[in-house]
């Protein structure tokens, strides 16, 4: 459960089942929907029951979405894996297996969290409607925000043609490509010690076996060896609560490493409109070189225009004047566009930096407890292999 | 080495088999003859054992019961207090000679036993030489286990023989294989044991020794008489040889299986801990805590190479050494076997010719003879079945409580490592303002 200062709500995602029911290609297929409580903050304690409903987890993908395109300056927090990737050999890779489903469910609520406690987007409706009314996809459609997407190929091609990206934006972008990187392959290479550090500790088991067969032929050394024997077994039966625990640390650097498309996101937005701004701008720049050359008369560049007067003769007086008037009104118009969109620009910038700078705040706080309850971890394990190998050489010494 | 209380000795003729010790029942007693029983046999006018190689055999006979009386007081204590002989294998050294380059190991041998000249010598031996006392020893005391020596071959030809890791466990081997004689009440005093620790060059005559050698394996362990009845605690010894034979290749499998799979988290781990310090490369905040878990992991590596060299070091070849333990032990029960047999055939011959002699109402001397042995052979195989027993629980305490120890101490080194994190990671919190709480 969360409480927070911004929202009026407590959220949790309670529970998680499974459903069938046909697809959109009228094929049966099972599903998974998650159980969404919530409650006013005030009643905390009263045992008064929440309120729920059910969802599924590609509706949590349209309310995202819907975020994304309604607020593009927000750094949006990314919902957790909707395929198992990136597991080592005991987790199945299967969407259906309970530990994965368990891991999904604690990642949408902590998405919720997010939103929840986010100054801006904690009070959009949608989101709001989402936690609460049943029929809420209507109402998303409502919005239209699908049509105010900016299409992919748009922004891409922004991306390459922009001149002057705000400098901050080219880094941030940079640094979101780096941890990517960086991420994946630390989420890799943990997976893979992970793996090994199983294979360690349940061969250990095996000891617990055969001291436990030589037991049987020894007289003295029986006992001693015996016990020995149950406390490698515990010692290679340790190692699964171990990889347990170290599964949620990976869930906190998965949750960054998603992250890091969303910063991308709010860097493409900012090439886009800045991409734009240039674009209006330079057309409005053409535009005054036209209305140059029309009133001194002389054409610098080669035009058409120019070329065809030259062939058939000047305009009339009359013409030019109508073509100057046009322009004028295109200048006026450019130049509101221009002010428009540099104010849409420096909008965009300034909130999308007011954003970004709680992001990285948020980030630093959230890694650095990620590696101190991982160190708390580890110390915890070591502690735990000290006591299994010190009653084992207890029971050595009793042989 | 353990100390003794006098029990009364097992076998001295035939006896019921519940009067007889169980074979695994290792109290605390050595049954074998002390030194100055010697010269109480050869007072009471005994009959003098020999080898069909002509070398006398040095144990007496225990068909006189106040000679067994007067062993068992006289028994050697075992303890550290009254011990007198000390030695010990240390300082390898490589001798480089135009013909060949080899080891020698320093012996330094400690006393206040008459039997030597000097209280204190220091020799310098090399693997030849250990081998050779072995030899001598087995020949001179066929019925007794003689320890063991680490291969004498290069096993699997993959260790270089002059790298600093094969000379030390040999030399462990070899110090632990001279300590067990050293501590052994009868072959502490064979007068070849005195030669190798004190004489400056040993006067081998190796070739004879060999053929010798060869003699008598061929001898005792092939034999040419079927046993009858071997008695109940002589099988039970075999049984369990053989099991605990089993056990420990178990083990050692299981042992080299740890290690490798060590060694590949070590792998791992040695590609995780920089990824950390990359990663602090791009971070500003972050970058402390970030290079304080690279370095922490990349001690935990460390310490995981220290557990698996440990392992490696001190565990494998110990486990390794007692399975050749076993087969010297094997191979004395063999030759007790063989004896017995050998008697009973005998015993067989005199009784046939009995028979048809009518007359002869003695057991011909040399079938006396020959029980004589057996009743040695046994006497001094269920003494040495029994320090053997003693040794080895003692052995595998101390091998088992290492193994526990080698990997507390990994633990210990990842948890300081840890701990000393944690104080960096906690450092330079930001200013916390409204925060969520899970």
């Amino acid at each position: 459960m969360l409480t927070n200062n911004f929202f009026s709500l407590e959220i949790s995602v309670a529970e998680a089942e499974k459903r069938t029911g046909k697809n959109t290609v009228n094929m049966q297929e099972i599903y998974t929907v998650y159980l969404i409580e919530t409650r006013p903050v005030d009643a905390l304690t009263e045992g008064i029951t929440p309120d729920s409903l059910w969802r599924r987890y590609s509706e949590f993908e349209l309310l995202r979405n819907y975020l994304l395109v309604t607020y593009p300056f927000v750094v949006v927090a990314p919902l957790p894996e909707k395929r198992a990737e990136i597991v080592w050999h005991k987790l199945s890779a299967d969407n259906m297996d309970p530990d994965f489903v368990e891991r999904r469910r604690v990642g949408l609520e902590n998405f919720l969290h997010r939103v929840a406690s986010h100054p801006v987007l904690c009070n959009d409706n949608i989101f709001n409607i989402f936690l609460t009314e049943v029929n809420w996809k209507e109402m998303v459609y409502e919005t239209g925000f699908q049509a105010k997407a900016d299409s992919r190929l748009k922004a891409v091609n922004a991306a390459f043609r922009v001149k002057n990206p705000d400098g901050r934006f080219t880094e941030l972008k940079h640094y979101s490509d780096e941890l990517q990187t960086v991420l994946s392959q630390l989420l890799r290479v943990r997976a893979r010690v992970a793996d090994r550090l199983y294979g360690v500790y349940k061969v250990h088991g095996n000891y617990g076996r055969v001291f436990s067969e030589w037991s049987a032929i020894e007289k003295e050394m029986g006992d001693g060896l015996q016990s020995a024997g149950h406390h490698m077994d515990a010692y290679a039966a340790s190692v699964d609560d171990i990889l347990e625990e170290e599964e949620h640390y990976a869930d906190q650097l998965k949750e960054y490493l998603f992250y890091t498309d969303a910063l991308r996101a709010v860097c493409r937005k900012h090439e886009l409109t800045q991409f734009e701004l240039e674009m209006v701008a330079l057309d409005l720049a053409c535009k005054k070189q036209q209305k140059e050359e029309l009133v001194t008369g002389t054409v610098r560049t080669f035009s058409l225009k120019g070329m065809t007067s030259k062939l058939f003769g000047q305009e009339t007086a009359e013409q030019r004047e109508a073509k100057l008037q046009v322009l004028e009104q295109q200048l006026k118009e450019g130049e509101e566009a221009v002010k428009e969109k540099n104010t849409e620009s420096d909008e965009f910038v300034k909130t999308a930096w007011v954003d970004i700078e709680r992001f990285k705040d948020q980030k630093d706080r959230d890694l650095k407890e990620a590696l101190i309850s991982y160190a708390v971890m580890q110390i915890s394990m070591c502690k735990k292999g000290i006591q299994v190998w010190t009653n084992a050489k207890e029971c050595f010494n009793k042989m | 080495m353990s100390a003794c209380t006098p029990k009364s000795l097992a076998s001295s003729g035939q006896k019921p088999i519940q009067e007889m010790c169980h074979p695994l029942g290792a109290e605390e007693a050595v049954l074998t003859p002390s030194p100055d029983v010697r010269n109480i046999t050869s007072s009471i006018g005994e009959k003098d054992q020999i080898l069909p190689n002509g070398t006398p055999v040095e144990t007496s006979s225990p068909s006189s019961s106040s000679s067994l009386l007067n062993r068992l007081q006289l028994d050697d204590d075992l303890d550290g207090e009254t011990r007198d002989l000390f030695v010990t294998v240390d300082d390898p050294k490589k001798h480089v000679s135009t013909m060949e380059t080899y080891i020698t190991y320093r012996v330094v041998t400690k006393t206040t036993r008459v039997e030597f000249d000097l209280p204190e010598y220091t020799v310098r031996r090399r693997y030849q030489d250990f081998d050779w006392l072995r030899t001598k020893l087995e020949d001179s005391q066929p019925t007794h286990l003689i320890p063991p020596l680490p291969e004498k071959f290069v096993m699997k030809g993959v260790v270089d023989r002059f790298s600093e890791e094969f000379v030390e466990t040999r030399r462990k081997a070899l110090d632990k294989f001279l300590k067990r004689v050293a501590d052994h009440p009868v072959l502490s005093f064979n007068e070849h044991l005195n030669s190798f620790l004190s004489a400056k060059d040993l006067n081998k005559r190796q070739g004879l020794a060999l053929l010798s050698k060869m003699g008598e394996s061929v001898k005792y362990v092939t034999g040419g008489y079927k046993l009858r009845g071997r008695p109940v605690e002589f099988s039970a010894m075999g049984d369990y040889l053989d099991m605990f034979t089993q056990k420990l290749g178990t083990i050692d499998r299981i042992a080299q299986r740890i290690i490798k799979e060590q060694s590949e988290y070590q792998v791992e781990l040695r590609e995780y801990g920089p990824v950390y310090t990359t990663w602090a490369l791009s971070e500003a905040e972050l970058q402390g805590p970030l290079e304080g878990v690279a370095s922490c992991m990349a001690n935990c590596s460390s310490a995981l190479d220290e557990l698996t060299q440990d392992m490696s070091e001190d565990f494998l070849p110990v486990l390794r050494e007692y399975v050749l333990y076993i087969e010297s032990m094997k191979i004395v029960l063999k030759k007790r076997d063989n004896i017995q047999a050998e008697y009973e055939a005998k015993l067989e011959a005199a009784a046939f010719r009995k028979e048809e002699k009518a007359s002869c109402t003695q057991v011909p001397t040399d079938v006396e003879k020959c029980h004589d042995r057996v009743e040695c052979c046994n006497a001094d195989l269920k003494s040495d079945w029994d320090r053997w027993q003693n040794n080895k629980r003692q052995d595998f305490r101390q091998l088992l409580t290492g193994m526990a120890d080698h990997n507390i101490q990994y633990y210990e080194k990842c948890l300081a490592a840890w701990e000393s994190v944690i104080p960096l990671l906690r450092d330079k919190q930001p200013q916390e303002t409204e925060t969520e709480e899970d």
